[in-house]
């Protein structure tokens, strides 16, 4: 076959795969955790083992029926019914697993993000060679056994800056023959934020003085955590310490304040430049670097403004403003 | 042991295996390359030997003596087309394939290779002793497909092994059904060429002590099921090849007729009986004296009275056959007939000719003269024996005059030159007399071992009459077998077997056990799936009855496997922690965003009370209390009573 006709296989089978999936899609539903992967929802065809598999049957049961040979016909039944509870099998390994949680993690446009599932075994038996995958991205394999969970971690390749949707999540299983595959697409609301990769060689703004400020319950450029104090008629439930409520010690809330110190803030505006993403990357840069030195910085763009702060929470906040310049959408 | 190195390993065994199941017909040669490559193959896949590494040209290599094989393999069959010929292809092409291998994929390749050898090995052999080696090679094939395809480590050996069983096991009703009615087509599509299979047993020529050969020989020769009564022991002569033409020393049957002759009538009561014929690789099939018809239609029934097949029978055959121990004829045979059947070399055995001609003379017709002769025999000091000793050319006149010694080969082939030269027409029959009843199959096994020789001469009104001058030296052959007569020339070991009760009865269960395989299953066809329906009730059985067992079959399994395999299929249904927490955040859907898939519980909690601050706390604290659940160390049932109960009051 010539590169171009296998091109030409490749997206037609490309094609109807999306279209399958698609249909997959609308009839289940979008999903909510924890799923279980209940028999209803799990989808099966042979590999292409199977399918050598099914043609080695073919040619034995038309030699054994040519010679009206016994054995030959009764070796190609009993393996004819072995294949079928192998497919039985199959479908039940991965019936009965329940995607408990997921975490994610973001990361620059063109590396990779983190997607960790935890799945647990609800079974009775362990459940052995379960592959976790992006569609059709590399799988990665794992067993659980019997009351246990285990945890997949996958790469998501992140393509362009912006939010990345991630539309379904693959989980097939060819245990125990490899001659079936079974499957189910698990459709949960998902998304990473792909951040503009930290590219430019501009020197930052210079640094300002700024004073501290009195503790507040208000946090709004990410000052340093202050302590607790009593919750008053007024106060946010955003900032109540849930964990000491858990805890029994009532109803508290959480105040912070900014020290003095140096710092500076980085304003979108004033990047020099045409290009947005160039420009986005740049402040990328500027974000990384003063997080790396430890220092507080700030950020203006898009008509928001993050105080000076600093910590990784902070820059994957900077950061995310970045991500979503330009898409409308709150940060 | 190493995952990664299992798949190979297994393949390999797998594989070879298959190749204990090819012994009989893939040669020597070939199953010594392929064993090789096995365990070679077997020691770079455990790591005792290095792999090597990857010599540039290798695959023109590989390429070039894949080439010589199968050249090799023309050579020793000079056709790839018959099933030793393509068994010795297969087993090639595995043990290339095992050599090459660097894959799963190529480990794969092996084991369908194997699983082929293992359908050519049933095609070639069907017999009871065999299937536990089948089963048990597909047993490890399917183990191997197994370890094949995962290689993780909490996937041991023994649970493939343990899975392929189960399902395996749980094939066999489904394989029962498909047997039973899945419908066999009556012909063949292409022929296989016949097997070059050696076998033992009679052949178109007797020299002396050919038949004696054959006397060691304790294999069966065919099973004989009667419909009636047993008849007597000594009219058990079953006829086989009929030898027409005497050097001297050995006699041969012609192939083709010399002159047009008539077949007797058939006299007395029929003897209906099924012969399940061991294969022979000739052409011939065994009857009773005389049989009355062709058992098959492509079976010609030709002017000696002789059962002959298209094709050399290389399977185990079975054919119902009629015979009549009584026939007469009134008929003449021809002149050519008469001068076709008194040939005799005129120079050899000048001493039989003298005799016969004087005896001739004394006599008055040519029954008397038969008769006289028999009495000879009798008279004249002649000893039944395996061992006659060699004889000269004159092979008669050795037997007759110098050793006085002979088997019944040699008595046959005496009498028969004294008849024909006195010009009364003769022909020897070689066959098979009496046979061992087993009485746990009720059915008579005839074994090579009693393999005989007789003649048969042409009294005018009488037609051809079965004369045997060993029942004449030795009378109490026609009651027993060789084994019993003769035991002082047979090893020792053979004769101490057959003699212990024991044993025999053993032998008889596990020959009875045999037929019966051979018979229910083996021969299981067309015509047996059509008496099976009509003993289930169908009137008359067709095409689309045969069609409706085997769906309601095949319905009635897959009920069964789909009940049996659910019953522990996991349900994943999630605890009470979750089902209160889903149940409360259904409610707070409806007013609310949903939680993201990637939003923990107190984060979720945080969102939707900046959105809707009047159920911030209620819902903050239902959260809290799932997060402390969920996530805690331990769940006090109380507490879980306490989530249920806020879920259940929780109005968003």
């Amino acid at each position: 076959m010539n590169a171009t006709a296998k091109a030409a296989r490749g997206t037609w089978r490309r094609g109807l795969r999306r279209k399958a999936a698609a249909w997959a899609r609308r009839r289940q539903g979008e999903d909510r955790l924890p799923v279980a992967v209940l028999t209803r929802r799990i989808y099966i065809l042979p590999t292409r083992g199977g399918y050598a598999f099914a043609a080695l049957l073919f040619v034995m049961l038309v030699a054994g029926l040519n010679y009206g040979n016994s054995i030959a016909l009764l070796i190609t039944f009993l393996l004819a019914g072995f294949a079928l509870i192998a497919m039985h099998l199959c479908h039940r390994n991965l019936a009965g697993t329940v995607a408990r949680s997921i975490a994610t993690a973001d990361g620059f446009a063109g590396e990779h993000g983190r997607l960790s599932i935890t799945l647990e075994n609800t079974a009775d038996t362990p459940r052995i060679g379960l592959e976790c995958a992006l569609d059709d991205a590399e799988r990665v394999t794992l067993s659980i056994p019997v009351d246990a969970t285990a945890r997949a971690e996958l790469p998501v390749p992140l393509e362009k800056r912006g939010r990345v949707r991630i539309d379904r999540i693959k989980l097939s299983c060819a245990f125990p023959f490899g001659l079936f595959r079974a499957w189910t697409w698990l459709h949960l609301p998902l998304s990473l934020l792909a951040w503009p990769p930290p590219r430019g060689q501009r020197e930052p703004p210079p640094e300002a003085a700024t004073g501290g400020t009195a503790p507040s319950i208000h946090r709004a450029g990410d000052e340093e955590w202050a302590g607790l104090r009593e919750f008053r008629e007024g106060d946010s439930p955003r900032q109540v310490a849930w964990g000491a409520y858990a805890r029994g010690r009532g109803l508290l809330v959480k105040t912070y304040q900014s020290p003095a110190a140096h710092q500076r803030t980085f304003d979108f505006a004033s990047v020099p430049g045409a290009d947005v993403e160039q420009r986005l990357e740049q402040l990328a840069a500027w974000i990384v670097a003063a997080h790396a030195r430890g220092e507080r910085f700030g950020l203006k763009i898009g008509g928001q403004e993050v105080l000076p702060a600093s910590g990784s929470e902070h820059r994957a906040r900077c950061l995310n403003g970045l991500a979503l310049y330009g898409s409308g959408e709150p940060w | 042991m190493n995952v990664a190195r299992r798949a190979p390993i297994a393949a390999a065994l797998v594989f070879g295996a298959s190749l204990l199941l090819s012994v009989r017909s893939a040669p020597a040669w070939c199953l010594a390359v392929a064993l090789a490559s096995v365990v070679w193959r077997v020691l770079v896949a455990s790591g005792r030997v290095s792999p090597p590494r990857r010599i540039p040209g290798v695959r023109f290599l590989l390429g070039a003596v894949t080439a010589a094989m199968v050249v090799a393999v023309f050579a020793s069959f000079s056709t790839l087309n018959g099933l030793a010929a393509g068994t010795a292809l297969l087993v090639v092409m595995g043990a290339l394939k095992l050599l090459e291998s660097r894959s799963r994929r190529d480990d794969a390749i092996v084991i369908g290779v194997a699983l082929f050898l293992l359908l050519a090995a049933g095609l070639g052999g069907q017999a009871l002793l065999r299937i536990p080696l089948y089963l048990l090679t597909l047993w490890g094939a399917c183990a191997a497909i197994a370890l094949v395809a995962h290689d993780v480590p909490q996937f041991t050996t023994r649970a493939a092994l343990k899975l392929a069983a189960r399902a395996l096991l749980m094939a066999i009703p489904l394989a029962a059904v498909c047997f039973a009615f899945f419908p066999r087509i009556a012909g063949q599509f292409w022929a296989l060429e016949a097997g070059a299979g050696a076998t033992t047993g009679l052949s178109d020529e007797m020299s002396p002590g050919s038949i004696g050969t054959l006397a060691t020989e304790y294999e069966p020769a065919f099973r004989a099921r009667f419909e009636g009564a047993l008849p007597p022991r000594a009219a058990l002569y079953w006829r086989g090849p009929v030898l027409n033409s005497f050097d001297g020393f050995t006699w041969r049957r012609e192939n083709f007729p010399q002159y047009e002759a008539e077949r007797p009538e058939m006299a007395g009561e029929p003897v209906r009986y099924r012969i399940t014929l061991e294969p022979t690789d000739q052409p011939w099939l065994f009857a009773l004296d005389t049989v009355a018809a062709s058992p098959r239609r492509d079976v010609y029934l030709n002017r000696d009275s002789m059962l002959i097949a298209p094709n050399p029978i290389i399977t185990t055959t079975s054919y119902d056959a009629v015979s009549h121990l009584r026939t007469r004829s009134n008929t003449m045979l021809s002149a050519g007939g008469r001068s076709y059947e008194t040939r005799l070399p005129p120079d050899r055995n000048p001493r039989a000719r003298a005799l016969a001609l004087e005896m001739r003379a004394r006599a008055a017709s040519d029954a008397q003269y038969a008769q006289a002769v028999l009495d000879w025999f009798r008279d004249n000091g002649l000893e039944y024996t395996l061992e006659p000793g060699t004889t000269s050319v004159d092979s008669v006149d050795t037997t007759l005059f110098d050793s006085k010694r002979g088997f019944c080969g040699h008595f046959a082939s005496a009498y028969a030159t004294l008849m024909r030269a006195a010009g009364v027409p003769a022909r020897i029959v070689t066959g098979y007399l009496g046979g061992e009843w087993n009485p746990v199959g009720g059915y008579l096994l005839v074994r090579q071992s009693e393999a005989h020789a007789w003649t048969e001469i042409w009294l005018e009104g009488r037609g051809w009459v079965r004369i045997d001058p060993t029942a004449v030296v030795a009378p109490e052959r026609l009651q027993r077998g060789v084994f019993d007569l003769l035991a002082d020339s047979l090893p020792a070991t053979s004769v101490a077997l057959h003699r212990s009760a024991l044993l025999n009865r053993l032998r008889q269960f596990w020959d009875g056990a045999d037929q019966w395989w051979q018979e229910n299953v083996v021969e299981f066809n067309l015509r047996a799936q059509f008496n099976l329906l009509e003993k289930l009730g169908i009137g008359e059985p067709g095409w689309q009855h045969l069609g409706w067992a085997f769906a309601i079959g095949l319905l009635a399994w897959i009920s069964w496997v789909a009940l049996t395999l659910r019953r522990s299929v996991g349900r994943g249904r999630p605890d009470r922690i979750t089902r209160a927490w889903l149940r409360a955040t259904r409610k707070l859907e409806r007013v609310a965003p949903a939680r993201q898939a990637n939003e923990g519980p107190m984060d979720y909690a945080r969102r939707v009370g900046s959105l809707r601050p009047e159920i911030a706390a209620t819902f903050a604290a239902l959260a809290q209390r799932y997060a402390r659940l969920r996530f805690g160390p331990v769940a006090a049932a109380a507490e879980i009573a306490a989530l249920e109960r806020d879920a259940r009051r929780f109005r968003p």
